[in-house]
């Protein structure tokens, strides 16, 4: 809480910037609504605007967890105030979980606000199937944190991972079909959807909200259980490498170097 | 806090070697460090409840690597170093509850947070009770003068109320000691003063052990604390001040004559024979000169024969805690103004005769 907190005060210092963010990330919904309106292509089910409008949400829910604590890390580093959250009496492996609280959070919100817009401009989402949205979109935030983890462990070695976590981030959106059907991917290239927990977020929310999800129909079980045995290998694996990370750099004294 | 007698800081023998990164993270990040950097060596010191150390040293020096290693932000590559009894390695979870750090740059604090704000965070990653925060903000805002910048954010403050928050949130949880890299690094002189003077109130009412970093040495002198005089990793001298100045301090005298003509003379008299005093530089009109151990003044004032009765006066001079620090560090070290002074007339000297002995050889040849 103190860690949300303390983001909440930071971002609402700089109220433009969190407002723009938003709008920022609920463009290319206005953007893929009017292309919607050329595409008539059954792979994506026929309502193109709902495919996408899942595809990107679902998408900013996970960025969030993807990115927030690596990118908080960074931001910590380079403010010099890493130094002192490592001398507080806090378990070192609480750290990535507390740190990231305020992105799980907002990128929660954004995707609901990504979905919300799309009801508005017209997509049609089964609205019975939301608590088992809501279980795959919790196992999703739970596997991407996991790699978000293990690129923070990578950060406290290299005292740079965005790039890891931007290239990521954008291998995912097209790997896991964010708006397209990964039934359109090359087959080699689809073989890569299968190992990130994106495309059985997206897709399997796509077979739960959508009457028709189109050609690459991901049943809400496979769905379920990929990302729960991803979670409990990655889950604990990330935090036990971060860990270890940090007991490194602590030994080769780059906890104050940037 | 505690009223036992073990010495609450206890550094045995411990050493500190930084080394480049191993060949396959060089892979990810370029190594800052290309050899072994030893930033400790062999260390020794304790510090007991109620007592304040204050640590000393150049630039890399070490001081801030022994910090380090007392709060647990890197480990030590020999001996070990324990806080309360807790190891800093092995049990830095209890060392980080006891130690109350305040790093060298302001930068630590969360700038966009108001004073108030800062210390509650704090508070809550120590564990504290909600209400325990509440009182524990409004008292120790009081105790370091800034009860009315509560609501400020950290960025609105001034450098020397910036290093009193610091200081408020070293505090804050109570801690059994204290580790101050520089606290005074930022402030103005009056305001180092303050602070200072607000260290050694809280030490003395808390019975807190407390290592303080400066390189201000009027600071030292201030504090009336043991010393620790860390040099390229070592301790040169681990004591009082005065016990210090009693062992290498010699008198020091400074003979104001009327005309910088006439101290100019009497400093080549006063230098030209072996019994004088042990070094003489003049300064204008001025002569300082430094006596061995147990010369009296007047015996200075009898070398300088005729020229008795140009003087103006003679002042004895306390010597500045600087140059007694040049003398422990050694010349190459800290070469004085003399010093270099004297390495340039040598420097110019070697050139000319050098150029000399080209233009006669260049006429030779042409010969």
């Amino acid at each position: 809480m103190a860690f949300l907190r303390m983001e909440f005060v930071e971002e609402i210092s700089y109220p433009m910037t969190f407002v723009f963010a938003l709008a920022k990330s609920l463009m290319p919904l206005v953007l893929s609504f009017f292309i919607g309106q050329l595409i008539n292509d059954g792979r994506v089910g026929g309502d193109y605007l709902t495919f996408v409008a899942i595809g990107l949400g679902v998408t900013a829910m996970l960025q969030g967890a993807l990115v927030g604590f690596g990118g908080m890390l960074q931001v910590a580093f380079q403010r010099g105030t890493l130094e002192t959250y490592l001398v507080e009496p806090v378990p070192w492996t609480v750290l990535p979980l507390a740190m990231n609280t305020w992105a799980l959070g907002f990128g929660l919100f954004n995707g609901v606000a990504l979905m919300v817009l799309g009801g508005i401009l017209g997509a049609n989402y089964e609205l019975g199937q939301l608590p088992g949205f809501a279980l795959l979109i919790l196992l999703g935030m739970i596997a991407t944190t996991a790699i978000g983890i293990l690129s923070a462990a990578v950060l406290m070695l290299t005292l740079k991972s965005q790039p890891i976590l931007v290239f990521y981030g954008l291998a995912a959106s097209l790997l896991a079909g964010s708006v397209f059907s990964v039934s359109q991917l090359p087959g080699w290239l689809r073989f890569f959807s299968y190992l990130i927990p994106h495309t059985y977020v997206i897709n399997g929310s796509r077979t739960l909200l959508m009457a028709d999800p189109g050609s690459f129909d991901l049943p809400f079980s496979t769905a379920a259980i990929v990302l729960t045995v991803f979670s409990v290998i990655a889950f604990p694996m990330g935090l036990w490498l971060f860990r270890r990370a940090l007991e490194f750099a602590r030994k080769m004294g780059l906890l104050s170097g940037y | 806090m505690t009223s036992t007698t073990e010495p609450s800081i206890v550094v045995e023998n411990v050493g500190k070697t930084y080394y480049p990164s191993p060949k396959w993270m060089q892979a990810l990040v370029r190594s800052q460090i290309k050899e072994p950097i030893v930033a400790l060596d062999s260390v020794d010191f304790t510090v007991d409840p109620g007592e304040i150390v204050a640590v000393v040293g150049p630039n890399g020096a070490g001081k801030t690597t022994a910090f380090r290693i007392l709060v647990g932000l890197t480990t030590p590559t020999t001996g070990s170093a324990s806080i309360m009894g807790y190891n800093t390695t092995k049990q830095s979870a209890p060392v980080r509850s006891l130690v109350g750090w305040m790093p060298g740059d302001d930068r630590s604090m969360l700038m966009r947070l108001s004073c108030a704000e800062n210390l509650r965070f704090h508070g809550r990653l120590q564990g504290m009770r909600p209400r325990a925060i509440d009182r524990r903000v409004d008292e120790t805002l009081e105790l370091v003068g800034l009860g009315h910048a509560a609501k400020k954010s950290i960025f609105a403050l001034s450098a020397g109320m910036r290093a009193r928050i610091q200081l408020a949130r070293a505090i804050f949880h109570k801690p059994e000691v204290l580790i101050l890299d520089e606290p005074t690094g930022a402030v103005d002189p009056v305001a180092a003063h303050g602070l200072l003077n607000l260290i050694i109130s809280i030490v003395e009412e808390s019975k807190i052990a407390a290592l303080v970093s400066s390189h201000r040495l009027e600071e030292i002198e201030a504090l009336h604390s043991r010393m620790i005089l860390l040099d390229q990793g070592r301790i040169r001298y681990d004591g009082d001040l005065q016990t210090m100045r009693a062992k290498l301090d010699r008198p020091c005298v400074e003979i104001t004559f009327r005309e910088a003509d006439t101290a100019g003379r009497a400093a080549k008299i006063l230098t030209a024979n072996g019994h004088g005093p042990e070094s003489v530089t003049q300064h204008g009109e001025v002569l300082r000169c430094i006596l061995s151990h147990g010369t009296p003044h007047g015996a200075v004032l009898g070398e300088l024969d005729t020229l008795i009765g140009d003087v103006v006066s003679v002042d004895e001079v306390k010597r500045p805690l600087r140059d007694l620090l040049a003398d422990i560090y050694g010349a190459e070290d800290m070469p004085t103004a003399e010093e270099l002074r004297r390495r340039r007339r040598e420097e110019r000297q070697r050139r000319r005769e050098q150029g000399e002995g080209k233009r006669s050889g260049r006429l030779r040849s042409r010969r």
